[in-house]
């Protein structure tokens, strides 16, 4: 079985925070130019999203949750919401993984899309049944954008944990 | 001869097993959270006491955007200066006279409501505070004022500036307070048309603009006709400046119109706000 060294675990880990670091401030901040504040993408869950399908070895479930949690205190809006998000996502993806053999590029872009749709999704129903307004029509078009972010975070953890 | 096969290498999950007691702990966990927390606001609690913290991150954030802007400000010419100057010199003086006629109105509306007995409704309290961070936060527009508890600013608490209505307090530090703007989609104040005729509720869309979505169709609106606060409720003083109509759309419903009313006030175009703390 391949498993990873201590450096590549280390590399992993430290992609991780500064994604995360580089997901709060973007999320505090507007795309330049696009008056809509709805109209940004979720970066966090596109960065839980990467870590999960770049099989990062330090995600498991129960860290997953901590930090939906944290996301929620400094992003979010309904306590536990992300983390139930996060451990949908993690849950999906296992059952995916164990069903269909993925493989080629296209395929895991076609994974990662699905999961972000799943994603927001759950981010939708959660807020509604919790009396928060989500604009359902916004939906489709951030989840374009968060596929875009999803992409961009991808080639920085690729890149970053390539030796 | 049929092979035996093991029930064990046949199940879904047969090489990693799914954590699957811990997952269902998880979710009832988070299942949990989110109901304790919308029935106590939890967060908001969580979130007033780490702002001490997060307030001067976010602050640090929105520097460079802040630095642009107050740099793009510092810069503008000099003869642009004297027009507005001389624009508002004009307008002062119109506003003088319009002054001098409130005040005229003002003893007369206390003789008449001496002589009809009526209470007066509220007393207003107003704080003026510094906006510091207009900000976007996971999606959502907020606000952030340099003013907070210390101040003595409340929860709930109505925002004005000189162009009208801005928003609501929603969250309180010691020396921070946050503020949904008007237009947020979670937003909703009661209003009047400035000919004091129709009563509505207008909602913020979250797109920077406000609407009223069933609005009776046999109610006459024009285009650019004026809504202000109602006063109903009491949150709100009566005749704050709202937002004009810029749109009216027909709905399914024949007997109802969509109004779109685009706001007085832009997070955007303003840095002084006064908050308003009613006595009843």
């Amino acid at each position: 079985m391949n498993k990873k060294t201590i450096i590549e675990k280390k590399k992993e880990r430290t992609s991780f925070i500064i994604l995360f670091f580089i997901s709060i401030i973007l999320s505090n901040i507007g795309i330049p130019g696009i008056e809509n504040p709805a109209l940004m993408p979720n970066y966090f869950i596109a960065l839980i999203i990467a870590s999960i399908l770049n099989k990062s070895s330090y995600m498991n479930i129960y860290k997953l949750v901590i930090i939906g949690l944290l996301v929620d205190i400094l992003a979010g809006q309904l306590l536990g919401q992300y983390g139930l998000i996060f451990i949908f996502i993690y849950l999906l993806h296992f059952i995916i993984q164990k069903l269909l053999v993925i493989k080629t590029t296209p395929q895991l872009f076609s994974l990662s899309f699905f999961l972000i749709l799943f994603s927001f999704i759950i981010l939708w129903t959660t807020s509604l049944s919790h009396g928060l307004f989500i604009n359902f029509n916004l939906l489709f078009t951030q989840s374009i954008l968060t596929f875009i972010a999803y992409l961009i975070f991808n080639i920085f953890i690729e890149k970053f944990t390539e030796n | 001869m049929t092979k035996n096969v093991s029930s064990v290498s046949l199940r879904l999950f047969n090489r990693d097993s799914f954590p699957l007691i811990t997952f269902a702990l998880l979710f009832i966990l988070c299942a949990v959270m989110m109901g304790a927390d919308y029935r106590y606001q939890i967060l908001k609690k969580i979130k007033s006491e780490f702002s001490i913290a997060t307030s001067p991150i976010i602050y640090l954030i929105n520097l460079p955007a802040s630095i642009f802007l107050n740099t793009k400000n510092n810069f503008t010419t000099k003869a642009l200066l004297k027009d507005k100057i001389k624009s508002l010199q004009q307008s002062n003086h119109i506003l003088s006279i319009a002054v001098q006629e409130n005040e005229l109105l003002k003893s007369e509306n206390k003789i008449l409501r001496n002589k009809l007995r009526i209470k007066k409704n509220f007393d207003v309290v107003g704080i003026t505070a510094e906006i510091i961070l207009p900000n976007v936060r996971n999606g959502h527009s907020i606000i952030t004022i340099n003013k907070g508890l210390t101040n003595n600013i409340k929860i709930g608490s109505a925002v004005i500036n000189n162009a009208g209505l801005v928003g609501q307090v929603i969250n309180i530090s010691k020396n921070y307070s946050e503020i949904m703007p008007i237009t947020a989609d979670q937003y909703a104040v009661p209003a009047i048309m400035n000919n004091s005729k129709e009563n509505a509720i207008l909602y913020g869309n979250g797109n920077g603009e406000l609407e009223i979505p069933l609005f009776p169709a046999s109610s006459s609106i024009l285009i650019n006709d004026t809504f202000v606060t109602s006063g109903a409720g009491g949150l709100y003083p009566k005749g704050i400046n709202i937002g004009t109509v810029a749109e009216i759309k027909p709905t399914k419903s024949p007997k109802f119109n969509s109004i779109l009313v685009t706001p007085f006030s832009q997070s955007t175009t303003y840095t002084q706000i006064t908050v308003i703390n009613l006595k009843e």
